[in-house]
């Protein structure tokens, strides 16, 4: 990987170049203490008794036969894919609607896209709170209109966590697929138009599966990363929805079970990197 | 480490090399510097582990100033604490943090898997403080409640089984997310006097009470969010703890049915002569009347000083959990039960949290 960083060199002359390797060890060094030791750690208390140190299945064996923690992943796993479907759904027209606008109007677009990324995480969860609250924005105006009588439940259950989630996760998507629709070439477009083919027809059999790879592959980065929250089903979720981070923290700083959390996130560490590979697989076929 | 293909800017190439070099000597001069003066003022440095927050301010202020100006001892707060923090540090075997604030039943399960260092009270010599605080395997630092609250425009509940009447009394509950705070109350919800669930809770009724109002519960894990959630109106009715709702705008809250419980400071087992000598120091500061009459205008926890109330407005001493008149309406919490049935109560807790 190293001799290939330099693009010039023939496949036969092909050397090792010390100076790349040193001014590259300082960082691989880092992430291998910092980063894959303290990993493989996990993946070994996972399957060592805390007391003893000696090697057992005891702990795997636990989390398949105990019903909760099978079922959070299951609704971790369940929630993610509704996240990701959600973020499809409002994410593709809008990269499809950024991508047609003007140049200027394109930019200022993706610059509120891009904004929201400089707001804490926190901020934009708890800003929900306000917006979504029994004594919120949206419930004072429902029932200012006369549409509702008692204020609508947004939050502290499923769909508070779905909102907030899909809010976060949103540019994810979006940035990846506008990027990709920009690129498509038009000609492919007018070509179509030219031999008769309708808009709908054009979008559905030219634009569409030319952006599908794409779609694919940001989704499921977008799933990857809605395993992982913390905060938002924390603080949206009112306690009654745990997935699988608020599941750890549990089991970390409230049972002092390091053992049990070592293989939640082992079989998690597994579940995303099989998704990883797919992830990867389906960038390279689209690139 | 040169570029050798980069013929053209080679002398450019060289100074800028030059200049970075002399940077990163610098960089490396300053970081032993400042890690080497880190490494000196270690030794005198106490670190403990606290509930943090408005608290945190108040330890701050109240004791660990003063602490710094007469005996050179800079406390140093990591927050939170409690129990498998201090079992991590005991399973790893390096003590950094000395001393954690914990309820009466943290005490009794870090006492019984032996993490902690038994109190020697002829060392500590605290100043006049109420026996019942002084436990051979904690400090008492304060007194607190478990009560409940709820908004002054809601319809007011006179006991618990009135409280977890969601027909009678309709709205939202924010309950505590800890086991040890809320079953007691929901047993009582079912039935149970406060007299019997002083002695132990009857799991099977607290859980019934628990699911027949989960759908109208929000669950709480920082103590200031029960009277956020209730200004808010995200919440009508409360379980919190006293000095986070007593005394807030649109907020009402009684000790009547409340539970009566000790803060303790529990000590690490292991810690050093050093440390514990620093830490006895910091204790010891936390038993004067004084110090406490300024950690109660912060939050109306009260020391165990029998000083602290002649000292104090009555005002103020009827706020407290500890007066007279609000001590009879109270009942103690059985740390005793609670850690007989530790296990117990965490296997059913997880069931109905993780499979709600």
């Amino acid at each position: 990987m190293l001799g290939r960083a330099a693009g010039d060199i023939s496949p036969r002359r092909r050397r090792v170049r010390w100076d790349l390797v040193l001014l590259l060890a300082p960082l691989a060094l880092l992430t291998g203490i910092f980063f894959d030791v303290p990993l493989l750690n996990t993946a070994l208390w996972s399957v060592s008794d805390p007391a003893t140190g000696a090697l057992t299945g005891a702990h795997f064996q636990e989390f398949a036969q105990s019903a909760a923690y099978t079922r959070i992943i299951w609704r971790t796993l369940v929630m993610a894919l509704e996240v990701t479907l959600l973020t499809a759904l409002l994410g593709y027209p809008l990269a499809y609607w950024t991508s047609r606008l003007r140049p200027r109007l394109q930019a200022v677009v993706l610059a509120f896209i891009v904004m929201t990324f400089w707001v804490s995480i926190l901020v934009r969860t708890y800003a929900w709170i306000v917006i979504l609250g029994n004594g919120g924005l949206v419930n004072r105006t429902l029932q200012a209109l006369g549409l509702t009588t008692r204020p609508v439940e947004f939050l502290y259950n499923e769909l508070g966590i779905l909102i907030g989630m899909t809010n976060v996760l949103l540019p994810f998507l979006v940035l990846p697929l506008y990027a990709a629709m920009v690129r498509i070439d038009r000609r492919l477009l007018q070509v179509a138009q030219t031999l008769g083919a309708g808009p709908t027809r054009i979008f559905w059999q030219i634009f569409f599966p030319l952006t599908l790879p794409t779609l694919a592959a940001s989704a499921i980065f977008v799933f990857i990363l809605s395993l992982g929250f913390y905060i938002t089903p924390a603080v949206l979720g009112g306690g009654r929805v745990p997935l699988v981070a608020n599941m750890m923290d549990l089991l970390v700083n409230r049972f002092a079970r390091w053992e049990m959390a070592a293989v939640v996130s082992v079989v998690l560490m597994a579940v995303t990197l099989s998704l990883y590979s797919v992830y990867q697989w389906l960038r390279e076929r689209g690139a | 480490m040169s570029v050798k293909t980069d013929h053209q800017s080679k002398t450019k190439g060289d100074v800028m090399k030059k200049i970075l070099g002399n940077m990163s000597l610098a960089c490396t001069i300053f970081l032993a510097a400042t890690t080497g003066a880190a490494w000196a003022q270690q030794a005198k440095e106490l670190h403990v582990m606290t509930a943090g927050g408005e608290y945190g301010d108040s330890l701050d202020k109240c004791i660990n100033e003063q602490l710094l100006k007469d005996a050179g001892i800079k406390v140093i707060s990591e927050t939170p604490g409690g129990y498998a923090k201090i079992a991590a540090q005991a399973k790893s075997g390096v003590i950094v943090n000395t001393v954690t604030d914990g309820s009466t039943g943290d005490m009794y399960r870090l006492a019984a898997e032996g993490l902690l260092e038994p109190i020697d009270w002829a060392k500590l010599n605290p100043e006049p403080m109420f026996d019942e605080a002084k436990n051979p395997n904690g400090f008492g630092a304060s007194y607190y409640s478990t009560i409940m609250a709820w908004r002054s425009d809601a319809k007011a509940p006179q006991n618990f089984v009135d409280f977890f009447d969601t027909e009678k009394f309709p709205g939202k509950r924010a309950l505590p997310d800890y086991p040890e705070f809320v079953l007691a109350f929901a047993a009582m919800g079912d039935g149970m006097t406060p007299e019997e669930v002083s002695k132990g809770v009857d799991l099977d009724r607290a859980f019934k009470t628990l699911e027949r109002v989960k759908k109208d519960t929000i669950w709480w894990q920082s103590g200031a969010q029960p009277a956020q959630l209730l200004k808010d109106n995200e919440a009508q009715y409360a379980i919190a703890w006293s000095g986070r709702v007593l005394g807030q705008d649109g907020v009402t809250a009684t000790y009547n049915q409340g539970m009566l419980d000790i803060s303790w400071w529990v000590v690490a087992k292991g810690i050093s002569d050093e440390q514990r000598e620093m830490l006895y120091a910091w204790l010891r500061a936390q038993t004067n009347a004084e110090k406490q009459k300024c950690l109660v205008s912060f939050l109306p926890y009260p020391g165990a000083s029998p000083e602290l109330e002649k000292i104090v407005t009555p005002e103020m001493q009827k706020t407290f959990p500890t007066s007279a008149e609000n001590k009879k309406v109270q009942w103690l919490s059985n740390g005793q039960w609670w850690f007989d049935n530790a296990k117990e109560v965490e296997k059913r807790w997880n069931e109905f949290k993780l499979l709600q």
